[in-house]
């Protein structure tokens, strides 16, 4: 007998979106891994197929939507489908990317149908591999690293002879149990009055805008209230462009020296980053909201289990121009602790509280930033591949829900990659510019004075 | 079970470190490397699991297992 089971906040967040922005593009994620050496297609093929069996997430189908556009999901018990094999290898490796770039863009459109595709490619330059589309409510970025690593080992195991990768954890006993605890009312409770309070304390957020204080400005116009504190969103022009910053080995070292010498985690330096350039170009706002994305992924079972578990929380802050910059990461990080404690609870529910307590209009937002910062880079982590040359590129889903979302990753030569996804519907790459610009001078100046006040950073820089 | 042993299993879903092999004085970042999201996550299970309620600046201070355990018990 099949189960039936509702989304889980995650899942629920790109649902959410699918239905606000009408298409299911919002919700396409996409990665293809290679390696510069022959592969055995035929034994590739099998280890895919073997990790559909073993990684329920790939067989999760969602029902026809009811009447408030609302899904139940199930997992198919099998999936035995083929494997294609594109062969690019004719191509440039830019052409490559490319023609991958317009698989990321395509929509899996329909009920009760897999959400999946994984192709074998053969690419330029003598590189193999394979390419995964999904949707993002089956699987985030971690969990396709997981997988991808995954499916390496059991190529290496019937291959080189390895030892046998150990079970995945059961995603349908994980998901059971994410549920089980998302509906257990104390827990509920004490998420809900931790959130509450947070409005009770500071009262409405204000937006504050990458571009300054005219978006809130003519967001006030257009609805004829000058107090507005919250700014539209763009619903019908989603195409979104990505603009990469990397920031070179040693001064990495130097940002996560500081992390480690001050106890700091590095997602809380980076909205210190931001934030403090918000801050700056909106005339010295203190009350700066940005939206983080967490991964809920702790214990072993939640690690290897798949699934949707990426969530995002807004990192309210209101800290003064004369709080020191390193008195101001610690006042960071002590409010992304307390939201750890609580991120379990669905961030949709702060959204309804918040348009309930102040009438917020129908489509529009406190916030402009968006932030992942994720150390897990995409890299087959294996004892038989460590002298191969790796190509793994993640391709943007071509539709943008957020005016900005940053994601920050490590590089394999210790590095970090800022990647910029901005809707060119109101931002250009002149923006994104100013914004590294800014962050890295605002972060440099800051660890290397941290007792020198955000106002004087703001100023200098 | 004792509560002793039933706090470090759940110790353990979070950490390479097989519950009998921990000892009180182990930090749960340090030497069982917990991250902030990780440790703040285990607390929120350690509230549910033994029915709790921890003070999240009192819970901040809590660098290692027997401080946890005396937290814990003062709870109780």
């Amino acid at each position: 007998m099949r189960e039936y089971y509702p989304l889980t906040a995650a899942q629920k967040m790109h649902h959410n979106w699918i239905k606000k922005y009408k298409t299911q593009q919002v919700s396409g994620v996409s990665v293809v891994a290679s390696l510069q050496s022959p592969l055995d297609f035929g034994l590739l093929k099998k280890c895919i197929q073997l990790e559909f069996e073993r990684y329920g997430c790939m067989r999760i189908r969602f029902t026809k939507p009811d009447g408030n556009g609302d899904v139940k999901q199930y997992i198919m018990k099998r999936d035995t489908r083929d494997i294609p094999v594109k062969d690019l290898s004719g191509m440039s490796m830019a052409d490559a990317d490319n023609l991958m770039q317009h698989w990321a863009y395509e929509t899996f459109d329909g009920d009760d149908i897999p959400l999946c595709d994984v192709t074998m490619v053969k690419l330029p330059e003598g590189f193999n591999g394979f390419f995964i589309h999904m949707d993002h409510r089956l699987i985030d970025s971690c969990g396709i690293v997981v997988m991808i690593n995954d499916v390496m080992q059991l190529y290496t195991h019937f291959r080189f002879k390895s030892e046998y990768p150990e079970d995945l954890a059961d995603f349908e006993k994980v998901l059971a149990n994410d549920l089980k605890r998302a509906n257990n009312e104390k827990r509920f409770a004490k998420d809900k009055k931790f959130w509450d309070d947070q409005l009770d304390a500071l009262g409405e957020p204000l937006y504050s805008d990458i571009q300054g204080p005219s978006v809130l400005e003519e967001a006030r116009k257009l609805h004829g209230n000058k107090n507005l504190r919250a700014a539209d969103i763009e619903l019908d022009n989603l195409f979104v462009e990505v603009k990469d910053y990397y920031l070179e080995p040693g001064p990495t070292q130097n940002l996560i020296d500081f992390c480690m010498n001050h106890q700091l985690s590095m997602t809380n330096l980076l909205l210190l980053g931001i934030r403090t350039y918000l801050s700056k170009v909106n005339n010295g706002q203190e009350d700066i909201t940005i939206e983080n994305f967490i991964s809920r992924r702790s214990t072993h079972d939640e690690w290897t289990s798949g699934g949707s578990r990426t969530i995002m929380f807004p990192c309210r802050t209101v800290i003064s121009a004369d709080t020191e910059f390193i008195a101001a990461a610690y006042e960071i990080q002590n409010v992304q602790n307390r939201i750890y404690m609580h991120s379990n609870y669905d961030p949709a529910l702060i959204e309804e509280e918040m348009r309930k307590r102040y009438n917020t209009p129908e489509n529009t937002t406190y916030e402009s930033c968006y932030l992942t910062y994720q150390p897990m880079p995409v890299k087959m982590d294996n004892p038989h591949l460590v002298n191969i040359r790796q190509h793994s590129k993640w391709f943007a889903n071509g539709a943008a829900t957020k005016k900005m979302y940053l994601t920050v990753s490590h590089t394999e030569n210790g590095g970090m990659n800022f990647s910029y996804h901005y809707q060119t519907a109101h931002l250009t790459e002149q923006d994104m510019e100013l914004l590294y610009y800014y962050m890295m001078r605002i972060l440099f100046k800051g660890i290397a004075e941290p007792d020198m006040t955000l106002g004087e950073i703001m100023e200098q820089v | 079970m004792t509560q002793e042993m039933q706090f470090k299993k759940i110790v353990a879903q979070y950490c390479s470190v097989k519950p009998e092999d921990m000892t009180n004085d182990m930090r749960f970042r340090e030497d069982l490397g917990l991250s902030s999201l990780d440790f703040m996550s285990f607390l929120g299970e350690l509230e549910d699991t033994f029915d709790v309620e921890l003070d999240e600046q009192d819970a901040l201070k809590v660098i290692t297992i027997g401080q946890a355990l005396e937290l814990l018990e003062e709870l109780q």
